[in-house]
């Protein structure tokens, strides 16, 4: 049984590396001395920026996306050396890092990571920044709109309230939603206790009746069209909807938060380090990470950039909350063991038992 | 004889490569642990499937049977009607009708449950013109709730039901009818006693794709219910996408297989039953 599973997944790997083999076969048939192959989010750049990295460098950008951590998570581990940067969220790098799957970054030949505001410099999923650096991040809060929401809500407790029952919003996310409930009662948002984590979810169970929908992918429609009146959101998805509709305003409530980011990592054994190291670094020019948030509309981690930013982007009132709110953010580390606990919890959530 | 087995040599490698072999991989890996960050290790446990009997999951399924059963009756009351009309239309009106049918087919689901969400929310289409009507003052909540999961599944799995039956229908030797409208009986009579026993087979195979279509939906209670409903297959989901547990998303995945095969079997059974073993095919 064993020798058959090992041949299936020999045959696995072999499809996986046909198809990245095909990818590179593709770009080299234009001419192009070296490639660098990019695995990331989607829309996690502006073209424009990508483009200038090519001429600069003269070489290729293969740009592959994934939609969410695991699958990143099982595309490297069949096979990461098909790619040099790619962007795993802060509790996929602790993962990642106790799996041994990235590479140590020269610092050497990452100058300008020092533009990093310096809160975001040591992380605690990666405290040296060894494997990783931030580039995309964001912080939890209230959104809320003024229209239906009379009370300014200073803490996570408005959200229970009963005059909102039916028109709330929570990330379909079990870490946020879990995290920002142990956050309420004052823990940690990686608690592994159980009794602490088991009074969270109690308190959450009092909420479920109350919560239009859990939403990360489509919360941003929701509140334009004001289905819904309150709800946590992420800050780059807040000033999103704020762009849209003027009526809505977010806050970090006083309790502390959760504060994520995407990061730039490079996986062992990839095949261009040095092309990546450059990569990473051209990132962090400030003119260039200017040019390149003012398109993806998140918070600039780079402190050199703001001379570069447009007037509305640095007065925008939403990302300045966030910004403002870096410290009380406490970041998402792998729980490993305590997955399951939370996994179960947040099934009986959904399904009201 | 040769030739005939060489034929068919593509078509089993296509199988044995798409679909075998992965559904094996998919038994192995739920008889497998794992580790406390994720990954798949092979210390060969019956865990995941005695963690399925847990009243938790045994809610969900019973739950999830349940909606397929509802979704399997409405696409049956809604569907047997729009597919006897089509059939009953003139030779030349029969292709379009049945085009009308399948053309939400050609857009993505995804799309189509959006669609949905645009129409029925609380400032969408269908809120604004009763509003604009008067027949109500303030939007009704028409979203996020089991009734739109319930819309959503019915509409996005109601062709499975109106073709097969369509075709038992176009099928149906009209002179049966004839005689007995001869022999005095009443539309009604005719229908019971010849329409529908003999379409009965369509019947049966739309019950089977839709039911068991409904059994894996995930993306209609994410959306359309606001993921508040958890059914099998968003349960299946997260084990894979947020849980890290892929042994006991396969388990569940082939549970679900399983049942699915056991519930079909009797399925079939009972109808042969029913009809003294009489079953065309």
């Amino acid at each position: 049984m064993k020798k058959l599973f090992i041949l299936l997944s020999a045959l696995l790997v072999l499809a996986v590396a046909g198809c990245g083999g095909g990818d590179s076969k593709q770009s080299s048939s234009g001419g192009e001395p070296q490639v660098l192959n990019l695995y990331s989010w989607a829309d996690n750049f502006d073209p424009a920026v990508i483009e200038k990295f090519e001429k600069t460098y003269n070489c290729r950008v293969n740009y592959d996306v994934f939609a969410n951590n695991e699958e990143l998570l099982a595309k490297i581990q069949a096979g990461g050396a098909l790619y040099d940067v790619i962007q795993p969220s802060d509790y996929m790098v602790t993962t990642m890092r106790k799996l041994d799957l990235l590479e140590e970054l020269d610092k050497k030949a990452l100058p300008n990571t020092q533009n990093l505001v310096a809160d975001l410099r040591s992380p605690s999923f990666d405290p040296e920044s060894k494997h990783s650096v931030v580039y995309a991040w964001g912080i939890t809060g209230i959104i809320y709109n003024k229209k239906y929401v009379k009370e300014v809500p200073t803490d996570w407790s408005a959200l229970w309230k009963p005059e909102y029952r039916g028109r709330v919003i929570l990330l379909n996310d079990n870490r946020e939603v879990i995290g920002m409930a142990l956050k309420k009662h004052g823990r940690s948002n990686n608690s592994t206790d159980p009794a602490a984590v088991k009074e969270a979810v109690d308190d959450l169970k009092q909420l479920a009746p109350h919560v239009l929908a859990f939403d990360t992918d489509t919360i941003k429609q929701k509140f334009i069209a004001e289905e819904a009146w309150i709800g946590t959101i992420w800050s780059g998805d807040a000033s999103f909807v704020y762009k849209e509709n003027k009526d809505v305003a977010f806050l970090v409530p006083k309790e502390g938060t959760t504060i994520w980011a995407d990061t730039l990592a490079i996986p062992k054994g990839a095949k261009h380090k040095e092309l990546a190291h450059k990569f990473i670094n051209f990132l962090y020019d400030p003119k260039i990470s200017a040019q390149n948030y003012e398109y993806i509309g998140y918070s600039d981690p780079n402190e050199k950039a703001v001379p570069y930013h447009s007037k509305e982007y640095n007065d925008d009132p939403i990302l300045k909350v966030g910004a403002a709110a870096i410290a009380s953010g406490e970041w998402l580390t792998d729980i490993g063991p305590a997955l399951p606990m939370y996994d179960r919890y947040w099934t009986e959530l959904k399904t009201g038992k | 004889m040769k030739n005939g087995k060489f034929l068919i040599a593509p078509l089993l490698l296509w199988l044995g490569i798409f679909f075998a072999i992965p559904l094996l991989i998919v038994v192995v890996v739920s008889f497998a642990g794992r580790t406390p960050y994720g990954q798949v290790i092979f210390n060969w446990t019956l865990e995941n499937y005695v963690r399925f009997f847990e009243p938790l999951y045994l809610s969900i399924f019973a739950d999830t049977l349940w909606v397929a059963v509802l979704t399997t009756v409405f696409t049956i009351i809604l569907g047997y009607p729009l597919a006897y009309y089509i059939a009953q239309l003139p030779k030349k009106w029969q292709q379009p009708g049945l085009i009308l049918v399948m053309i939400p087919f050609w857009i993505n689901f995804l799309i189509r449950s959006f669609a949905w969400v645009i129409i029925l929310r609380s400032q969408g289409v269908l809120n604004t013109l009763l509003i604009k009507l008067g027949f109500i003052t303030a939007p009704l909540q028409l979203l996020y709730n089991d009734t739109a999961v319930m819309v959503g599944m019915v509409y996005s799995l109601l062709p499975f039901m109106v073709l097969p039956i369509y075709v038992s229908l176009e099928q149906l030797d009209r002179r049966l009818l004839e005689a007995a409208y001869d022999l005095g009986a009443t539309p009604f009579t005719a229908f019971r006693k010849i329409t529908l026993p003999l379409t009965l087979s369509g019947i049966s195979e739309g019950t089977i794709l839709v039911f068991i279509s409904s059994l894996g939906m995930f993306i209609v209670p994410e959306i359309m219910g606001g993921a508040k409903a958890a059914l099998v297959g968003n349960l299946i989901q997260n084990q894979f996408l947020s849980a890290r547990n892929w042994p006991f998303g396969s388990a569940l995945s082939i549970v679900l297989a399983i049942l699915s095969l056991v519930l079909i079997t009797v399925y079939y059974k009972a109808l042969a039953a029913g009809k003294g073993g009489g079953k065309d095919a």
